[in-house]
């Protein structure tokens, strides 16, 4: 065939042309662009400002609420790469891999580059003049209580000036909704010390317990904590930290502990009672009513409960009796349940019984500011908004910093209720799920074109302001800062109050300034204070110390038994939080979505993680295709087989499947929000992320997973690496 | 037919790499006398007349005091055009001549003027300015103009700048391979680096 119509002979001499050209455009000096490149020049420039040699800018990531410091490298006026503040006491010069895609955001091509109001089912471009004049109109045709505004985390001056504009059109109705937020253990530190972040010092413990808690992958203050674990794995003293997790699925945390322990879903707290009677009955001293509740909680029952053998039981509560001071650390896997106040009570007084409070769990500091400290979100205030628009008391709703509809589980049917609010207006960087559903779309600044501060919600070393500055030009001339939208929507109320502020910079730098004697320049001329707040990233603040009481009573409390089987529904659903992912809103950074996740090495999709005996149990191999039903919907994914997960669990992580947002997001994977049932906590009223009971069928079909990972047991160069040996045939003895 | 065919297959491959190379050839490589293409450029800047002979009607300023950058960076760069202002805001007697007007333009609405490049080099090779400048004009005491002039020719006698030398990597190598004193005083004579990577890193 191929001798007769096209010889190889006849392609090699076409082929011979177009090579020759190839050799001549590759090779040539034809790359070269005289005359037709222009220089990169200047108007006018600071004299360290050197061509081709890269000046570091500091401003504060805004990839999570973590706030770590960031120092950008700038050349020829463009933002290159991100770095850690070294100044920063929060991460001290480090940065984790979502906080580098920051670069990812800020030049992501499908931002939204000017105002769109929407004519049907389409954006149409309009000015900013019209935009505002617009929503001055609305709200000023309703009544207050019906204007309501729904931000994710916020805080610094966009708060302040958030909440004066609410101020001034005389609405209170402000919505912080934090979809992955630990809402839950901060109610349960209120109660059990007083305050709803104390400081945890990983380094100053010699045994940690973590009950679920991905503090080295996406839980709190991820760089922070990991620069603790790091001096807690080689102490000055040179005794090596003993890390143990329990947790239903094994997280980056777990995966690096020197202990993984598999636990029931939700037998969390009946674990940490058992403890406290092991150590009662090793010789712990425990006040009275304390060991009145956990006598019951002998290992054995516990053992059974919690699937965790009684000889580890053992083993956990003699290192934790041998070494003192510990931490115990409840995380989101013990809290994400209908009992979840009541596991996080239970760990927090195994933490107080050992002596832990005031060694290794801190108390914190109060801002000077209180007007600026981060508002807590929660999943609650969702709710609560989504009942008012249910009940037409919204006629006016601006949504910024969230993206609700993406992250609403399916039974709150939320996309419904935004039908019924008759002008909704989103600050958005991209058409997210959100804004796709608003009338009047109004484009932000990247984080790194924008200016503002942020407070932090976990302090690390001491209270710190940080500073959020522009790293390089705006790169789309029609984006605002939330700053300057607030500040003329201020305008428009409150003329006399702002006109004198030009822009939010202006704003923020008189805001300053007048304040720089608490904010540790009161001896500094204004010039000087604002140059070195600038220069620094950040404003050291005198916050005074809040005590961590420690009041050890196990009044009230109450571990429900573990959960009874459920026939239709077998397995738990645990939505995982990928230290990349988080709850989505990053998505669209491609560097994100190829960066394999740390356990599965998976890549640009969602999987379901399934233990070997489960999947044999129901004939699914690597690959297949399974249906995941819960009674709120089902998704469709690929099925990976992983030891690190309870045989009565699944998980699939969050945020993937969405479908809008941009290019790299849409159509990435499926959404696991969407399926989750609506549980709550029965103290808190927050959603219980891991109640969600689901089956699972095959689908049909069956696909090779993309992923980094080679074959178990695999080789290189016919060198056996990495050898996977199953766990009874390690000798432990000598560990934990 | 088949023959017919593969003919036209071989026709519609040489036109396509014929234009193509046509187009590769309407910019020489290299002229015979190794010149670059004209660069036409915003405004016609005067190299003469500011870096010239004092006999010639030029100023005879110092390359570096406007292409600043070459001694520590390694591109020799474009001054900011605040460096221009800086000067020309207090020289009345050109200040409305055509160039200078054009000059003034460009800072009151504070844009760059946005130059051409008239010494480019394939994105592969990395060229730096300040190795140089730092080895013969501050270590050997060569006068700069000479320094600077062995890869930019006698700039002092242009106006709008031109390429007049290949740039080319066997041309690099020539220099290269010179015995070189390694400073103004010694004896000791050193050449330039011939690794690979020194320039295609
Ligand atoms: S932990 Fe959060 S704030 Fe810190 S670098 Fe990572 S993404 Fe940024």
């Amino acid at each position: 065939m191929i001798e007769n119509s096209f010889n190889r002979r006849a392609f090699l001499k076409v082929l011979g042309w177009g090579g020759a050209t190839v050799a001549l455009s590759g090779c040539g000096n034809t790359s070269v662009e005289d005359g037709k490149e222009f220089v990169t020049s200047y108007v006018q420039t600071a004299d360290y400002i050197i061509p081709s040699i890269g000046t570091y800018f500091n401003s504060t990531c805004a990839q999570c609420d973590a706030g770590c410091g960031i120092m950008g490298r700038v050349r020829e006026g463009r933002v290159l790469k991100l770095e850690g503040n070294p100044k920063s006491s929060i991460n001290n010069g480090k940065m984790c891999g979502l906080g580098q895609a920051g670069v990812q955001a800020h030049y992501n091509p499908d931002r939204i580059r000017e105002p769109l109001l929407r004519n049907g089912d389409k954006g149409e471009a309009i000015t900013w003049e019209k935009a505002l004049g617009l929503i001055n109109e609305k709200v000023g045709g309703v009544g207050a209580e019906n204007i309501a505004f729904l931000t994710g985390g916020v805080s610094g001056h966009v708060k302040v000036l958030l909440k004066n504009y609410l101020d001034a059109l005389g609405s209170g109705h402000h919505y912080v909704y934090e979809a992955v937020a630990p809402s839950i253990m901060r109610a349960a530190n209120k109660r059990a010390y007083g305050v709803e972040m104390p400081r945890l010092r990983l380094d100053k413990a010699k045994v940690i317990l973590s009950f679920g808690a991905d503090f080295l992958g996406s839980w709190i203050s991820p760089v922070h904590f990991s620069q603790q674990y790091a001096r807690f794995r080689k102490a000055d003293n040179g005794e090596r930290g003993v890390l143990v997790q329990v947790e239903s699925k094994m997280t980056l945390t777990g995966a690096n502990a020197d202990r993984w322990l598999a636990i029931r879903p939700g037998t969390e707290g009946i674990l940490a009672l058992g403890l406290i009677n092991a150590l009662a009955a090793a010789g712990l001293s425990v006040p009275g009513d304390v060991a009145a509740v956990v006598k019951e909680y002998t290992t054995d029952r516990v053992s059974k409960d919690t699937g965790v053998s009684v000889e580890h039981i053992g083993k956990l509560a003699a290192l934790l009796k041998g070494r003192s001071p510990s931490l115990i650390i409840a995380g989101s896997a013990a809290e994400g349940y209908a009992h979840g106040s009541q596991n996080a009570a239970a760990i927090a007084l195994l933490n107080q019984v050992l002596g832990n409070v005031g060694k290794t769990v801190e108390g914190s500091f109060s801002m000077p500011f209180p007007q600026m400290t981060p508002s807590a979100g929660s999943r609650q205030a969702l709710q609560v908004l989504n009942d008012n628009m249910l009940q037409d008391k919204v006629k006016v709703l601006f949504s910024y910093g969230a993206n609700p509809v993406f992250t609403a589980p399916a039974s709150m049917k939320l996309k419904e209720s935004l039908k019924k609010v008759p002008f909704k207006v989103a600050f958005a960087h991209y058409m997210d799920e959100t804004a796709v559903e608003a009338d009047l779309v109004l484009p932000l600044n990247s984080a790194l074109e924008d200016w503002g501060t942020v407070m932090p919600e976990y302090i690390a070393e001491g209270a710190q302001l940080n500073i959020r500055q522009p790293l390089m030009e705006k790169l789309h001339p029609g984006t605002l800062g939330m700053g300057d939208m607030l500040l003329a929507l201020l305008k428009q109320r409150r003329p006399d109050e702002y006109k004198g502020y030009e822009d939010f910079y202006s704003y923020l730098r008189n805001a300053m300034v007048s304040n720089k004697g608490a904010l540790g320049g009161a001896n500094a001329d204004d010039d000087t204070f604002w140059e070195a707040a600038l220069s620094h990233g950040m404003v050291k603040l005198a916050g005074s110390p809040v005590n961590i009481s420690s009041h050890i009573s196990a009044n009230g409390l109450v571990v429900p038994a573990p959960f009874v089987e459920d026939s239709a529904y077998p397995l738990h659903l645990i939505p995982a939080v990928s230290a990349s992912l988080r709850d989505g809103r990053n998505a669209n950074e491609p560097w994100l979505q190829e960066s394999p996740d740390p356990l599965t090495t998976i890549v640009w999709d969602s999987w379901v993680e399934m233990h070997p005996k489960t999947a044999a149990k129901l004939g699914i191999v690597e690959g297949d295709i399974v249906e995941v039903a819960s009674k709120s919907g089902s998704i469709k994914a690929q099925v990976y087989v992983f030891t690190g997960i309870h045989p009565d669990v699944i998980s699939v992580p969050l945020g993937y499947g969405h479908e809008a947002m941009g290019r790299y997001a849409k159509g990435v994977g499926v959404n696991a929000f969407k399926i989750l049932d609506p549980v709550f906590d029965k103290e808190t009223g927050e959603l219980a992320m891991h109640e969600t009971r689901v089956k699972v069928s095959k689908a049909g079909q069956r696909v090779i997973i993309v992923k980094d990972e080679g074959p178990a047991g695999g080789n290189q160069m016919g060198r056996k690496i990495a050898v996977r040996m199953s766990s009874d045939k390690v000798n432990l003895s000598k560990e934990v | 037919m088949y023959c017919f065919l593969r003919l036209s297959v071989l026709l519609v491959g040489l036109i396509f790499s014929a234009s193509s190379y046509a187009a590769n050839a309407v910019q020489p490589l290299t002229t015979a006398d190794d010149l670059g293409p004209k660069v036409e450029q915003p405004i016609e800047f005067p190299h003469d007349r500011h870096a010239g002979d004092a006999a010639k009607g030029g100023m005879q300023i110092n390359c570096m005091y406007c292409h600043t950058y070459a001694r520590r960076s390694i591109v020799a760069g474009i001054p900011p055009l605040q460096k221009c202002i800086g000067c020309h805001q207090s020289i009345e007697s050109v200040r409305e001549t055509p160039r200078i007007k054009k000059l003034f333009e460009y800072w009151e609405a504070k844009k760059a003027v946005p130059w051409k490049k008239v010494h480019d080099l394939p994105d592969f090779v990395r060229f730096n300015h300040e190795r140089h400048i730092q080895r013969f004009v501050f270590a050997q005491n060569k006068p700069v103009q000479e320094a600077c002039g062995y890869c930019h020719g006698d700039v002092k006698t242009m106006t709008v700048a031109r390429r007049q030398k290949p740039l080319s990597m066997g041309w690099c190598v020539s220099c290269h391979q010179k015995d070189h004193p390694v400073d103004a005083t010694s004896t000791k004579t050193t050449h330039g680096p011939n690794d690979c990577w020194q320039c295609h890193k």
